[in-house]
This record gives structure tokens, C-alpha cells and sequence, in this order.
């Protein structure tokens, strides 16, 4: 089976949802191309303390895209911690990066909401379009539920401390920008 | 330009298996005035600093071996002017084997000089810490290798192949070799399994066209190692197994076979892992059912580039390492391949990296003959082996006669040998070759697909006709690169020329040429090939150089690869053993073998024709 193009896991799938709601009144005509634009690399996203930042260049045209995303509370962080780490001792074998479709099941069943829904979701465009939430923020968010399901665990670690949208780095290797220049032949 | 320290500094470079001394302008002077060792000459990548940030940089560097690095450094004259690198390689140098605190402590000292190489990207050095492993796994690997007595002398990537293998084990998973063909990757196994001395035995899993070449190398570069052949319909394991014990089984045997699935294995093997690229298929589940301590595949395909193959391949090697197949799927395989994702590849390239070691020959080029021969033992099939024994049996009842007669009689009796051990269908005449009829032609169309899936070029020679027009036939279909060339004396000047035109210049031309000896002695310039492959042999080495030498130039960048493929137990490998012992009749060694020959006694000529698969399996 080929997996879906956009929330191929329960994780990506629960961003998925919320591009989705906008749809619940009757066709939005602009999910096509919002997923068009996803699709075709024109979303570049970084994460930055509590809210997504993005450029979206369409026809050459860029537009910046912000979207808050409020960690979880102390005690939804405590109790998703324990629900993690319960799942993750019962799925050995996972691949760095994932986590087990379980998690997601007992995440609803503790009401614990890995996305943002439509009607909780700030976000803010500079571009002119009257339309909320227009393309680009929707072309956002279909990114994110790409990045999130090549790495699921992105989705905990959006609502923990959303700083980092790459892994942890590997203990092995130093990137260059960590190596001091100064002291690099000896202090 | 970069700028250099001016000071003396020096990085262990795992890859080499080497210490680099860099950072001097006048560098062999100033390692000579140290009392070090000059090694080789070389350009590594590492990190400088350069104007107040870092940078990636090729650094001209002379690259010390171990064996002759460490004495040195210990020996060096602490009062002098070296760099702080310099120092704390000395001090690694002193440091005991087991003294896992003190080379704690020395991490935490080490300068970024010291441990400045650079992964592939150019993007990060390797942490102190963990170049100390591989240093303490390059010394432990040096020191078992001289233990053992290693009937070969190994390039240093391969004694870091066989470092990065010996890791495994102990890392309690295992991983994948998957050096490009012709850079050793039978002898880098063979030195891991050769080094361990378990109580367990060790299993090696190869196609059955393989498992005669196995013994052979086994033989030849650790002859200590006690080894069993365990195939054919009469096959046993013992109830109690010397250490280290090497068991070589083919991938049919594998399939259902309940004593190697009873056994625990310490190191396993899996030679052309190709076979077990579809997770589906019976000897891919009954490799992740063995037992083993670690599991360790070898392929020369680039399969990192397949990801279905490359989970398959991991999953017996390292299993869970990338998850379930779906997930695989969802996570890598549809973002990489649907579009191009680069954070998916870069994820999936941080996941494999540390469990897959390719070198291509272009990254050790400088280590490489321009030229290296290599002999590839074949096994027969039952089919080959029941009508060699009918050909033989059938000659010597005959009778051979005498003089003039026996000449003929003889010659014509090699021949059918010879068609025999190359196809059953040149010898009957029953084409097209079908798989599975002639060890010698499976493993050439194996090593053709591997060729040809590296984008490479390779030559193959035959001495016949029928011969290149069976493997014409098969190779289009199987390498699925368009019909394959055949270049013999039946065609015009100008075909010809076309044909080695087009395999010089044209990008598009099927990337193999089969060529009959006779016809493309002279003057052909073939000079794109990378691989030269002697599918029968014409038992006179001058010619068969002369045809190797198509594909030679001097000055060449590439290291050519020449195989010469041989059917073990037959007059093809005892001819093969006599040439190259130079012991036997001198006649057969250094003149014309085949009148050789004929004027041998019976007894004589029985001796070198009979199948000797005693020896042999």
C-alpha cells in the first residue's frame, strides 16, 4: 500500500485535521493548492520558541507565516511523558525518531492533543488575501504534517519545548558551528 | 589558500588506519626532524579554522600506519616544538589497552585539532570520544591481525574495514559491507571471522557458486581456520566444533535447513546480500532466524540508493533498526522517492550511516594497483559434474591412441572440458544457457549485474564463439541494458569499429562488450573499461595480457579490476594452480599446454583431468 501523501502516520494525520476542519462547511477550494505548494518545496519552516515560522514563495512571491504553538501545560507534559514512556517500553524495535501508533490511542483517551484545532489556531500571514487561514498558512501546516510524519516524535517535541525541528544531534559527531575557532589547536 | 598552524599536528584518520602529520608548510622535513615516521603522502578533509570560523578544508598530509605512528610518538622528545595534537596522540600512544578512565580523561583534553575529520557532508568533525574508540578498535583489530597470521598484506582500508567489522560484534548488532567490487570484501570477512576464535562456529552464507571461491580464500589467507562446506544432499554438521570454525552454506541450503537454524552462530555472514533484498522471500526469514551474535551482509550493489533493499538487508542485520516495513514506507520511503524530501533522506542518512561501510575504488584509489588480478573460483553444478565425469570416463575407454591421432583425440577431449565447465549448453549445443545449469556462468552474469548497477564498463573475453553468443543471449535479458555486443572474427572491419566505438565514446551503449580472444588481440583501444573478465581460459598468459591490455593504458585513473573465472576440480583450476605454483610439467606452465598435453601417458593425462572435487568442496 502506498502510504498517504500528507498524514501518512496517526502523527502527521493529526495536523492533517486541521487543515481538514476547513473543509467541514463544504469545499475549500484552496486545500489543492495549498497541498500543491507543500508538495512542491515552496515551504520553507523553522521553529522558534513557542511558534512556527515559514517562508512560502509562490510564483516567486515570498510570504512569511507565523502560527503559535503553545507548549502543553506542566501537568499534560507530565502526563504525556509517562504515556511515552509506558509505549515506548512496550514497542521495542522502533527506529529512532518514531513512536508507536498506541501512543496516539492513549493520547485521546487522556484527551491529550497532539495538534492545534482550526479554532484554537493563531496564525498570521503578511500577505493581502482576505481569506483566514489563507494558502500559505495552510500550505504551512501541510509541511508540517509531512516533517512530523517522516519524524514523529516532532509532534511531542513541538508541544514540550518547540525550538528544534531537526533531531538531536549525534553524540558522535561536533557540528563546525560548535567548534570554537579560538582554542581549536589548544588553549 | 588555507591557513596552517605553523606547528606540527596530528588526527588519527580511521579510514586510513593512519595518523596524518599536518600543519606545517615544510611538512616531510619537520616529521623527519621529530624522529617521525614519513608515511605516505595524501589529502584528507578536515576542519581549520579560517579567518574566526571554521571551514571545511583539503589538507596535504602524511599518513603514518600505526604499527610504525606509535612507537614513534612515544618515543618523541618532549621538549619539542610540536602542537598540543601532537601531545595527545603521544599520550593515546602510552595508554593501556584497557584503561577505559584514562582514555575518558584524555577525551576531555584533546584539542579539535586533534580529532578534525570531517563527515561526508563536510558539516561536523568527529567527537573526541568516539575517534578514541576507533583508534582503541583500530590497535585491538592491528593486534589480533598479527596474532592470527593473515596470509595477506592488507591495504589500510581494509584494516579499517575489518576494525569497523570487528566493532560490531560487541556493539551487539550488525551491519553491512558494502565496498564496491574488487576492493576485498571476501578478505575483510574473512580476517573478522578469522580473528575470532569462538567456542561458536561461525556461519558464511553464499550463492552456491560462490562456496568453492569461499574455501579457497579461506584456505589461502588464514589456512589455520578449520573450515566445513555444508551443502549438497549428503551434508552434515558436527556435534562439536573447534573454535572458530567457519561453516560455508549456500542461500538454497539456508532456505530449510533445521540444523543451521538449531545452531548458534557467533559471526554470520552473508555473502551477495542481494539474495536477501525481498523481506518476503524464504532465505531472507530464515537469515533473521538464525541465531547469531551478529549478522553481517556484504554487497557491492549501492543499496543505499534502494530502499527497499536497504530495509530488507538491515532487517537481518540489524533488526528494528529502521522500524516495521510500513512504517519505512511512511517515514523514508515515500517522502524520499514521491518527493524528494530532503530532511526524510538526511534522517534516514544519519539512521544507516553508522551500520554501513561503502568505500568506492575512487576514494581509495591511491591505495590501488593499477591493475589487480583476481582468480574466481566456480563451482560445478551436478549437471556439469555428471557430464565431465562422462566426457573423461567415456575418452580413456575410447582410447586416445597414439601420435598424431592422440593429438586430435586429446584436443578434442579439452575442449568438450572446457565447453562443459563454461555452459552444459555450449557443450550439448541445447541454447539458449539457462541459469542454473554452469556455476562459472551464474557468477559471471552476478558479477555483471554489479558492474553494470555501478555504472561501470567491463570487457569479457571468451575463446569461443558458441560461447559469447550463449552469454550475448542471457546478459540482454538479464542485465536489462539492451542486447549485449559481441565483437568475434565473423564481423567486418567496420562492425567492428562500431562496436568499439560505441563502447568508447556513446553513453548510451550497453555498458558490456563480449569479445573473442582470437578477434580482439590487437590494436582494439577499449580503454573505458574499468573490468576485464576471462571467462575461459586460452592457458597462455601473454595473450590473455595482451587482451587485459585493451582496457589498459598507462597513466590511467582508475584502477582496472581483472578476473579470471575458474571451475574448481576440473582441468580448468588444476592448469589454473599449475601456472600459478610455476610448478608441474614446464611445458604446461610456460609453453604450449595444450600439445603439452598430448604427449602425456595416459596416467599423466588422467591425473590433470579427472575431477578432483575432494579437493575442492
Amino acid at each position: 500500500m502506498i502510504p498517504a501523501e500528507f498524514g501518512a502516520t496517526p502523527w502527521g494525520r493529526a495536523w492533517v485535521r486541521t487543515v481538514a476542519s476547513t473543509a467541514s462547511a463544504g469545499p475549500n477550494a484552496l486545500l489543492p493548492k495549498a497541498r500543491s505548494l507543500a508538495r512542491n518545496h515552496a515551504v520553507t519552516v523553522t521553529a522558534d520558541g513557542g511558534h512556527l515560522e515559514a517562508d512560502v514563495v509562490v510564483s516567486g512571491v515570498g510570504n512569511h507565516v507565523r502560527i503559535e504553538l503553545p507548549p502543553w501545560p506542566a501537568e499534560t507534559q507530565a502526563e504525556a511523558k509517562r504515556l511515552i514512556a509506558k509505549a515506548m517500553a512496550d514497542n521495542s524495535g522502533l527506529a529512532p525518531g518514531d513512536l508507536p501508533d498506541t501512543l496516539d490511542a492513549d493520547f485521546r483517551h487522556h484527551g491529550i492533543s497532539v495538534g492545534i484545532g482550526l479554532d484554537d489556531l493563531v496564525s498570521e500571514c503578511n500577505c493581502r488575501s482576505r481569506r483566514r487561514p489563507c494558502v500559505h498558512v495552510l500550505a504551512t501546516i501541510y509541511t508540517l504534517s509531512q516533517l512530523v510524519d517522516e519524524r514523529p516524535e516532532l509532534a511531542i517535541d513541538l508541544r514540550m519545548s518547540p525550538t528544534e525541528l531537526a533531531p538531536p544531534p549525534d553524540p558522535n559527531w561536533v557540528p563546525l558551528t560548535d567548534v570554537d575557532p579560538a582554542t581549536f589547536y589548544g588553549g | 589558500m588555507t591557513e596552517l598552524p605553523g606547528t606540527l599536528q596530528a588526527t588519527f584518520v580511521p579510514a586510513e588506519d593512519a595518523i596524518a602529520w599536518w600543519g606545517v608548510e615544510q611538512l616531510t622535513e619537520t616529521v623527519r626532524e621529530h624522529g617521525l615516521p614519513e608515511g605516505r603522502p595524501g589529502v584528507c578533509r578536515l576542519a581549520l579554522p579560517e579567518a574566526g570560523r571554521m571551514t571545511a578544508a583539503s589538507v596535504p598530509v602524511l599518513l603514518a600506519e600505526l604499527d610504525a605512528a606509535l612507537p614513534a610518538l612515544r618515543a618523541l622528545d618532549p621538549r619539542a616544538t610540536v602542537g598540543e595534537s601532537v601531545r595527545v596522540w603521544r599520550d593515546a600512544a602510552e595508554l593501556p589497552e584497557g584503561d577505559d578512565e584514562g582514555y575518558a580523561t584524555l577525551s576531555t583534553r584533546m584539542p579539535a585539532a586533534a580529532h578534525a575529520v570531517l563527515n561526508s557532508e563536510g558539516t561536523a568533525i568527529t567527537a573526541a570520544p568516539a575517534l578514541l574508540t576507533q583508534f582503541r578498535q583500530a590497535m585491538t583489530t592491528r593486534a589480533a591481525l598479527h596474532r592470527t597470521a593473515i596470509q595477506a598484506e592488507l591495504r589500510p582500508y581494509q584494516v579499517h574495514g575489518v576494525a569497523w567489522l570487528s566493532a560490531r560484534p560487541g556493539l551487539g548488532h550488525g551491519g553491512v559491507l558494502a565496498d564496491e567490487m574488487g576492493l576485498g570484501k571476501t578478505l575483510q570477512a574473512i580476517c573478522l571471522l578469522a580473528t575470532r576464535r569462538s567456542a561458536e562456529p561461525h556461519l558464511v552464507v553464499c550463492p552456491t557458486s560462490l562456496i568453492g571461491n569461499w574455501r579457497r580464500e579461506l584456505a589461502r589467507f588464514s589456512p589455520a581456520t578449520p573450515t566445513i562446506s555444508y551443502h549438497g544432499a549428503g551434508r552434515q554438521l558436527p556435534d562439536a566444533y573447534q573454535p572458530g570454525t567457519v561453516v560455508i552454506t549456500s542461500y538454497p541450503v539456508l532456505r530449510r535447513d533445521e540444523p543451521l537454524m538449531k545452531t548458534d552462530w557467533d559471526v554470520v555472514v552473508f555473502d551477495e546480500a542481494q539474495q536477501i533484498k525481498n523481506p518476503e522471500a524464504l532465505a531472507s526469514r530464515a537469515a533473521s532466524a538464525l541465531s547469531a551474535r551478529s549478522r553481517i551482509a556484504m554487497t557491492g550493489t549501492p543499496v543505499e540508493n534502494r530502499l527497499d533493499e536497504l530495509w530488507s538487508i538491515l532487517n537481518v542485520t540489524n533488526p528494528g533498526l529502521l522500524g516495521s516495513r510500513a512504517r519505512f514506507r511512511q517515514r523514508f520511503v515515500a517522502p524520499i522517492e514521491q518527493r524528494r524530501s530532503a530532511t526524510a533522506a538526511a534522517a534516514l542518512n544519519a539512521i544507516v550511516q553508522p551500520h554501513l561501510l561503502r568505500r568506492t575504488k575512487a576514494e581509495v584509489a591511491a591505495e590501488l594497483p593499477p591493475k589487480q588480478y583476481s582468480t574466481m573460483v566456480c563451482t560445478l553444478t551436478d549437471e556439469q559434474a555428471r557430464l565431465y565425469r562422462e566426457a573423461v570416463d567415456r575418452a580413456f575407454s575410447d582410447g586416445l591412441g597414439a601420435g598424431i591421432e592422440r593429438s586430435g583425440r586429446v584436443l578434442a577431449l579439452l575442449t568438450a572440458l572446457k565447453q562443459i565447465c563454461n555452459h552444459p549448453a555450449q557443450f550439448l549445443r541445447d541454447g539458449p544457457a539457462q541459469p542454473g545449469r554452469s556455476g562459472k556462468f551464474d557468477r559471471a552474469t552476478e558479477m555483471l549485474a554489479e558492474i553494470v548497477d555501478e555504472n561501470d564498463r567491463a570487457l569479457v573475453f571468451t575463446q569461443y564463439r558458441a560461447m559469447g553468443e550463449l552469454l550475448s543471449g542471457h546478459l540482454a535479458d538479464s542485465l536489462g541494458v539492451g542486447p549485449i555486443p559481441f565483437l568475434h572474427g565473423g564481423l567486418s572491419a567496420a562492425q567492428r569499429d562500431r562496436l568499439v566505438h560505441a563502447f568508447q565514446e556513446d553513453d548510451d551503449a550497453p555498458p558490456v562488450l563480449l569479445l573473442s580472444l582470437r578477434a580482439a588481440g590487437f590494436g582494439l583501444n577499449l580503454t573505458r573499461a574499468t573490468h576485464v573478465m576471462h571467462y575461459d581460459r586460452w592457458w597462455n598468459p601473454a595473450v590473455e595480457e595482451q587482451a587485459t591490455d585493451r582496457a589498459h593504458r598507462l597513466g590511467q585513473q582508475r584502477t582496472l579490476n581483472v578476473y579470471t573465472l575458474v571451475t574448481g576440480g576440473t582441468i580448468e583450476d588444476h592448469i589454473a594452480q599449475m601456472h600459478d605454483s610455476k610448478r608441474g610439467l614446464a611445458e604446461i606452465v610456460s609453453g604450449d599446454t595444450e600439445a603439452a598435453l598430448a604427449k602425456l601417458s595416459d596416467d599423466e593425462l588422467h591425473a590433470v583431468l579427472d575431477l578432483d572435487l575432494g579437493a575442492f568442496n
